[in-house]
């Protein structure tokens, strides 16, 4: 079964547990609930009401049009590619279940056992867990079947290797920068400089303090990610961001399962600086050499770096010598 | 920049470093006018001191391998010429020849058989 026959088949099964069970909840408790029902609150009181059947009607239609577009994204098929938007679609189906189901639950409870419906229950804390519920549900769905990782390694792959002999201690350094970046950074150095000590003198009026803030702002993401440093050792990878290399992101070795150069560029990963999602992440200054990580958790991270190719021969020859060891 | 060193090396620090340096340099890891990555990175690297990065970085220098420039760092002057590198493996080689117990002499008799 593919995995688009089965999220059709998934939808269906959907569709035959949520639309029944949001029809048969309000109708069992109907001799119970007042007419109309209070079905919108600000605060802890009630301000708006539906019919029960419009009620029923409104989150049976609800359901429909998740459905739907749940149907047309698998039927489309493309969301099914790759891991993380597998994980995502599979997490949405089930979060949105629970998220429907208990949105009715609480509207229910809320009324029940209330003559009319301004004297409904507050509607508080009952969003709260239903909302924490149907994330934790959808997180836990899209992680159990977000399926194989992306790029099983292709037939016949080679990535780069270098021979290790034992007593050798080899490691790799390398930066890169932008000048582009660079002069941003030290462009938006002097703005902060300059609005800073004219605000103090309080030569500005109230946008004086936003464009010091903006400015500030552009300083630190330029300190950031104007330039980077990489280097392995036998500890794995460390990325430092910025002139003075901090902050660190640390990669265990246990964590990478290959690595090798590729060449890219800003338009195929969103642009420049740190892009992407856990999973798929680049950290982007300039186009051309970058050395690509698979995780063993089928994430990928890219880092535009020089003298990539030594580096991924390095990483691939540390961890074989870890797996050997 | 790919570095490489020997733990069993009996030679000063400072003098393998520069070996590696060489090597890599040789390797065309790096060409002319490219700059180095700073003494500091090399050195926490390697787990090193600093101070003997810039020993061995002051000694390629002196080899005309190197040059320095304020403000721009440490960048390379001239990829070694073939003579240079063979130099650097003939030094590695009689280091090792060393650790199994043949003499200079040895290596050179080893070098005149292969002729």
């Amino acid at each position: 079964m593919t995995s688009r026959t089965r999220a059709l088949l998934a939808t269906g099964v959907w569709g035959l547990t949520v639309i029944p069970a949001l029809v048969a909840l309000p109708l069992s408790l109907r001799d119970r609930l007042p007419e109309p029902l209070a079905t919108h609150w600000s605060g802890a009181t009630p301000d708006g009401n539906m019919s029960f059947t419009r009620n029923m009607l409104f989150s049976v239609g609800m359901a429909a049009v998740i459905m739907a577009v749940m149907a047309g994204i698998a039927v489309h098929g493309k969301a099914f590619e790759r891991r993380l938007s597998r994980g995502y679609w599979w997490g949405i189906l089930f979060g949105s279940a629970v998220f429907v189901i208990g949105m009715e639950w609480s509207i229910l409870r809320a009324n029940l056992d209330v003559p009319v419906w301004t004297q409904a229950t507050g509607f508080g804390w009952d969003v709260l867990v239903v909302l924490g519920a149907s994330a934790a549900v959808g997180v836990l769905a899209g992680f159990l079947l977000r399926g194989e990782p992306d790029q099983a390694a292709p037939e016949g792959e080679a990535p780069p290797r270098l021979r290790l002999r034992s007593g050798q201690r080899s490691v790799w350094v390398s930066r890169v920068s932008n000048p582009w970046l660079v002069a941003l950074t030290a462009g938006s150095a002097l703005l902060t400089a300059a609005v800073g000590v004219l605000t103090l003198m309080g030569l500005t009026s109230g946008a004086g303090w936003s464009l010091l803030g903006v400015s500030v702002v552009l300083l630190a993401v330029g300190l950031l990610t104007s330039s980077i440093t990489a280097r392995i050792t036998e500890d794995g990878l460390a990325i430092g961001f910025g002139p003075f290399g901090w902050p660190v992101r640390r990669i265990r070795l246990s964590k990478i399962d290959s690595a090798w150069s590729e060449q890219r560029f800003p338009s195929q990963v969103g642009g420049w600086g740190i892009r992407g999602v856990p999973g798929a992440a680049a950290i982007m200054l300039r186009g051309g050499d970058c050395l690509v990580l698979r995780y063993r958790s089928g994430g990928q991270l890219l880092i535009s770096i020089d003298d990539a190719e030594r580096g991924a021969a390095l990483l691939n020859a540390l961890i074989e010598e870890r797996a050997g060891a | 920049m790919l570095l490489t060193l020997d733990l069993n090396d009996p030679r000063p620090l400072h003098e393998q470093v520069a070996g590696a340096i060489r090597r890599a340099i040789g390797e065309g890891s790096y060409q002319a006018g490219d700059r180095l990555p700073p003494a500091k990175d090399l050195a926490d690297a390697l787990g090193i001191n600093a101070n003997t990065v810039l020993r061995a970085l002051r000694d390629l220098r002196d080899e005309g391998l190197l040059e320095f420039r304020r403000g721009r760092g440490v960048s390379v002057a001239g990829v070694p010429t073939g003579r240079a590198l063979i130099v650097q493996r003939a030094r590695d080689l009689l280091e090792e020849a060393k650790k199994y117990g043949y003499s200079r002499d040895d290596l050179i008799e080893v070098l005149k058989e292969l002729s």
